[in-house]
């Protein structure tokens, strides 16, 4: 036992044990510290990664914003540039309809149509608003409607007319919709290949097909376009990429907007892709009062009556439709028909009316206007 | 340009003219003038297949004979326009046409100067 107390080395360990002991919980201590300050490090680093992405995200927001605002302002001047003169060339095109300008005047007003579009296009993805005013249509009509608005026109055939009517504030959006289904429809698709559209009533709503022979979209670009489509990522304007593509961005923006929706996943029997626009009960209604017809009978009849009814000739006005042929024939209680009448279309005859009465004799001011044209036989 | 005008519609038409011929803005057939009447044919069984602006200027031809300048006032649309749907309406046969009606013979000038002379040797 003594020549071990007497042994350097059991008076080492003695001593040794505690100091290693001391060193190891020193160390650990230590170790701890530093991983507490690593965590907190740490934390503070993702904490300063987090405040730099909300101010770039910030930043990055605002300058959209503010490039929303600034397209959006210009676009409602280009917007409103382009009804006027859709206006001004109907008038032209009323003037000159019996001469061989109508057609130029109709490329115009083609031109002018696609500009429009395109101007909308910009505007609904700065929040801006359509911008025109519609009255309830019918499906075949806004169909029509956006087939005017795209460059290869000619191509788009629409198949089916349908009963049914848009509500007068969807009108404009789905007309759009519809255009730019139909650009990129026949963008994608052989020039000498149809573009074709047909309506189809469904349990939910009316669907609106849009069917090419082009060459389809791949997973990828299917992917992309149901994103879009959805209208829950709104694009902004600097994401649209250069050569811009509008098509499916604003399609998302309006669909989400109107609450209607719209799929390009089928493909279409042609090979192409088929776009199926979804319009929901909620925008749709029927024609107010015979298909097609934008004036009623009623207001017809009425709205000579309320200026004075005669003309400046002193002749009665014309009051109904039955009664403004020149050669009345036998049946006269056909009551389907639709003029256009209205109290415009009155004032507008006057002047055809003034012409062909003064023509006549004295005696046809005291006649039932609907005997007009008798004597003359 | 536009203050003056007394009938400006509030908005333009939602289906522009041309895309209602599909592109065809002038009707080189002279069958039809501004004053040509026109009346629906007598038996329409297919109309239902016409387009509206089709079916609706035939349903307007139904009273009677109508003028094109008549019908373009009633359609609110160019005359050429009405004037191709016309032609395509007629050689589908679901429209005829009847020349313009003449306008009065008028009197010869020398004869009612010989008349005058007559009256005027014997009475006056």
């Amino acid at each position: 036992m003594t020549q071990y107390i007497q042994d350097p080395a059991l008076w080492g360990l003695i001593v040794g044990t505690p100091l290693a002991a001391t060193v190891i919980y020193q160390g650990r201590k230590t170790t701890a510290r530093l991983r507490k300050q690593k965590d907190e490090l740490e934390s503070r680093h993702t904490e300063l990664q987090n405040n730099f992405t909300d101010a770039v995200d910030d930043a990055r927001l605002r300058a959209e914003e503010a490039t929303k605002s600034a397209l959006k302002s210009a676009m409602r001047t280009l917007q409103g540039l382009a009804n006027e003169q859709q206006l001004a060339i109907s008038k032209v095109q009323d003037k000159y309809g019996d001469q061989h300008i109508l057609e130029d005047l109709l490329e115009i007003d083609h031109m002018n149509s696609q500009f429009g579009r395109r101007a909308q296009s910009v505007a609904v993805l700065c929040d801006g608003w359509l911008g025109r005013q519609r009255a309830v249509a019918s499906v075949y009509d806004v169909a029509r409607s956006a087939k005017g608005r795209i460059r290869h026109y000619t191509r788009v055939e629409v198949r089916s007319q349908s009963n049914f009517a848009i509500i007068s504030r969807a009108v404009e959006p789905v007309a759009l919709v519809l255009a730019e289904l139909l650009d990129n429809a026949t963008s994608y698709s052989a020039p000498e290949t149809t573009v074709e559209i047909n309506i189809r009533s469904v349990p939910k709503g009316v669907c609106v097909i849009v069917d090419d022979a082009g060459v389809g979209m791949n997973e990828e670009e299917k992917t992309r376009a149901a994103r879009l489509l959805s209208g829950e990522h709104p694009v902004g304007v600097t994401e649209l990429g250069n050569p811009p593509q509008f098509g499916f961005a604003v399609i998302g923006v309006l669909a989400a907007r109107y609450g209607f929706s719209v799929s390009v996943d089928s493909s279409s029997p042609y090979g192409g892709v088929r776009a199926v626009v979804l319009l929901p009960q909620e925008l749709l209604t029927s024609m107010p009062e015979q298909e097609n017809s934008p004036a009623s009978e009623e207001p017809a009849a009425e709205a000579p009556r309320e200026q004075p009814a005669t003309t400046a000739g002193g002749l009665p006005k014309r009051r109904r439709r039955g009664q403004m042929a020149i050669v009345p024939q036998a049946r006269t209680e056909r009551g389907t028909v639709a003029a256009r009448s209205s109290e415009e279309t009155a004032s507008i005859m006057g002047a055809f009316q003034r012409g062909t009465q003064s023509g006549r004799s004295a005696d046809s001011s005291r006649t039932e206007p609907s005997r007009e044209g008798h004597e003359v036989q | 340009m536009t203050t003056s005008e007394e009938h400006e519609p509030e908005f333009d038409a939602l289906v522009r003219p041309y895309v209602i011929t599909n592109g065809r803005g002038f009707s080189d057939s002279d069958r039809f003038d501004l004053v040509t009447l026109v009346t629906a044919a007598p038996d329409q069984q297919r109309k239902a297949h016409l387009g509206p602006e089709k079916r609706e200027l035939v349903e307007l031809c139904e009273g009677g004979y109508l003028s094109v300048a008549e019908i373009a006032g009633h359609m609110k649309l160019p005359i050429g326009i009405i004037k191709v749907l016309l032609t395509d309406l007629a050689e589908d046969g679901y429209i005829l046409t009847r020349a313009p009606i003449p306008p009065a013979q008028l009197a010869d000038i020398q004869v009612l100067q010989e008349v005058l002379d007559g009256l005027q040797a014997r009475f006056g």
